[in-house]
């Protein structure tokens, strides 16, 4: 019974959180921290695994009908759900987002089933600075060649916009606080959330404005579940599968896990398929939910959270009487991972496919009746949310001051795809840190 | 009737103004120790009848700047290695007093044994090379991390071949089997401290420190083997003033 709380709570947890743009893992847990502090250990990790599971269900509905990454790790998803909302197809995007994520958890569990000796003796190597090393290399080689028609000039300056707007404040490798030009706010580096506003969401709402189609909010062809099922089967299958190993592998690395699952599967499945955006849109989705499995299994096995919603369970874990010293004990850990996490793992999934299907045709009758109040709604939603979140970070008349000056340079550049640069942005501060470590070692 | 019910609102309004209101500043992320020990406190003073205004700052460098403006009663939990970066010294008129110390400790993979040259050493961005060196010898590449966690998975990565870090992330690594770790005599040992303004010391004092003794900080300290050193309120000070010397970068 007690796991069932744990279970529904999370879930209902991970359905708002999802839905919400910019509410993350992390923020829903530090939210729900008053409830958490009744829970044991292991509705802790059942709680988080429902949340962390249930967000990349519903996280897929506002990045296909807004164009709103609810995470960072949704960036695929807005490039190519988009896609399919302007073909009154998003219906079909959100059910084959749901297929692959629980087929994307299924990959991850068998895979570290049948893996699990190895896992545990090598795990490690995915915390060595090279593996992040090769990895940023294959990101920067990706967004140099892949966005705005593979116009490498451009986007080598959107890559090299967002790296400086990275650069203010404290760096990775010295404690000395760089080009804050005597802004003591900017000592914590530039806002994310004004960033992802002004060079994502102000030119979508732009464009919106000035389509000549009224229609912004597509009405989506119905597709029944089982035609989904079938597409996906005959259509998609491959690429879930390779999204869900590259996103698994990828999970392990720190800081970035799920972020780089997405993306480097979602840059992959690019070079195979440019122009299907089903088959990329399922990669990354499918690589999301194994990679937020395989990023638990450092924390599950031996201790070590590897991700911030992570660090915040593994406190919350230790004030339940967990032991922060996890190396003994990893054989008892994989026992309890495989008897009393899994199965609600694969429930959780089975509960986000079902939910995010009704879900999904609720917000879309929604929008479609009243899409110019949506459009005006999402407008000032996202001006309240910098506010909010502005005033929650002490700093609300940077983040401020940052919307307006990034949401006119987006209105500026709004024919460029921006994703570049944002990436750069989010990774900048920590692909420096890792380059220089690399010369030195 | 009418003196009955005067009473009792007089009694309210009385009982309301005399509860005392304080700002805690939390300077804390979610997660870490700061951040754990300021909700202890925070529980603690509510419980002791205080009225707690929490300021969830969850960055030192705002939370500093908070205090130093702050001219109501406020408390902040705060650590001997911060105060050189954040220009704010332990001083009679702040410090309240010093909840634990820990050691820096050394610490070397089993595969780096018998390697004399070109020893690659992890530290945390805010350490003093100098000291390092003099501790280590100058035939070491030292190699900034951007805090403890992340110097620990690179040493469990294989990036390097030592690294100093703090009491818990030693400790993690020592269970790993994959080296091993000694507390250092040289580098200078971290105390965490309660820092406070605008307050009666000495009352305060009291109180946080029976808030310290209470289970949950009790279990706090003892799951993360903390090392309480206590002493009275003047030898403490100059403890901490004398050890927090040596996080002076040259």
């Amino acid at each position: 019974m007690n796991e069932l709380i744990a279970v529904s709570t999370g879930l209902l947890a991970g359905t708002i959180t999802g839905i919400v743009p910019g509410a993350g893992v992390m923020v829903a847990m530090i939210v729900a921290s008053p409830l958490l502090m009744s829970f044991d250990v292991l509705q802790l990790l059942l709680f988080y695994m429902s949340l962390a599971s249930m967000v990349q269900f519903t996280g897929t509905i506002p990045a296909v009908y807004l164009g709103i990454p609810g995470e960072t790790n949704s960036l695929p998803a807005v490039i190519e759900g988009t896609k399919f909302n302007k073909r009154k197809m998003a219906k079909l995007a959100i059910g084959i987002c749901a297929v692959g994520s629980v087929l994307g958890s299924l990959v991850a569990v068998v895979i570290t089933y049948g893996l699990l000796s190895v896992l545990i003796e090598h795990m490690t190597v995915f915390f060595s600075n090279a593996t992040k090393f090769y990895l940023y290399l294959f990101i920067i080689a990706f967004c140099l060649l892949v966005y705005n028609k593979k116009n490498v000039l451009v986007n080598l300056s959107l890559c090299a916009i967002g790296f400086m707007l990275s650069v203010p404040g404290e760096s990775d490798i010295s404690s000395d606080f760089r080009y804050t030009f005597g802004i003591e706010d900017l000592q914590f580096g530039i806002p994310l959330i004004p960033v992802l506003i002004g060079f994502l969401i102000v030119p979508t709402i732009a464009k919106m404005f000035s389509s000549s189609n009224s229609n912004v909010f597509l009405p989506s062809i119905d597709i029944g579940f089982c035609k989904v099922i079938k597409y996906f089967r005959k259509k998609l299958i491959a690429s879930s599968l390779r999204g869900g190993l590259i996103g698994y592998i990828c999970g392990f690395v720190p800081g970035v896990s799920t972020v780089l699952s997405t993306n480097a599967s979602y840059s992959f499945e690019k070079k195979l398929h440019p122009n299907n955006p089903g088959k990329l849109l399922v990669a990354s989705e499918t690589a999301n939910n194994s990679g937020q499995f395989a990023s638990m299994l450092p924390l599950l096995l031996i201790g070590i959270p590897i991700t911030g919603s992570e660090i915040v369970l593994y406190s919350m874990l230790v004030d339940a009487g967990w032991s922060p010293y996890q190396f003994d004990n990893v054989t008892n850990n994989a026992d309890m991972l495989f008897k009393q996490i899994v199965p609600w793992f694969v429930f959780a999934n089975i509960v986000g496919l079902i939910v995010a299907w009704p879900l999904a045709k609720k917000i879309l009758n929604l929008f479609a009746n009243s899409k110019k109040y949506m459009i005006a709604i999402l407008a000032v939603g996202m001006l309240l949310l910098n506010t909010y979140l502005g005033i929650l970070d002490y700093r609300v008349w940077l983040y401020t001051v940052c919307l307006i000056v990034f949401g006119c340079i987006g209105l500026l550049i709004k024919k460029y795809e921006t994703v570049p640069l944002v990436f750069m942005f989010i990774l900048g501060n920590d692909m420096e840190g890792v380059f220089i470590r690399q010369m030195l070692i | 009737m009418r003196k009955l019910i005067a009473t009792v609102i007089l009694t309210l309004f009385t009982t309301i103004s005399m509860a005392q209101t304080i700002t805690v500043i939390n300077s804390g992320k979610a997660g870490g120790s700061f951040n754990a020990r300021t909700q202890m406190y925070k529980d603690g003073l509510e419980a002791a009848g205080y009225e707690v205004k929490f300021e969830n700052v969850g960055k030192i460098s705002q939370a500093v700047k908070m205090f130093k403006a702050s001219d109501e009663p406020t408390i902040m939990v705060y650590a001997n290695n911060q105060v050189y970066k954040q220009d704010l010294f332990h001083t009679e008129d702040n410090f309240i007093m010093a909840e634990y110390q820990q050691p820096l400790y050394v610490c070397r993979t089993d595969t780096s044994k018998g390697k004399i040259y070109s020893l690659t050493v992890a530290h945390g961005k805010g350490y003093d090379p100098t000291l390092l060196t003099k501790l280590l010898g100058d035939n070491i590449i030292l190699v900034p991390y951007k805090n403890s966690g992340a110097m620990l998975k690179g040493m469990l990565g294989g990036d390097v071949d030592m690294m100093v870090n703090n009491q818990g992330k030693s400790f993690k690594y020592i269970a790993s089997g994959k080296g091993s770790c000694r507390p250092s005599t040289v580098l200078p040992m971290m105390v965490a401290t309660v820092i406070g303004k605008n307050i009666d010391i000495s009352i305060l004092r009291s109180i946080l420190f029976d808030i310290s003794l209470d289970t949950p900080f009790m279990e706090y300290h003892t799951t993360r083997k903390l090392v309480r050193p206590s002493s009275t309120w003047e030898k403490e000070l100059a403890v901490v003033q004398t050890l927090e010397k040596g996080y002076e970068v040259k």
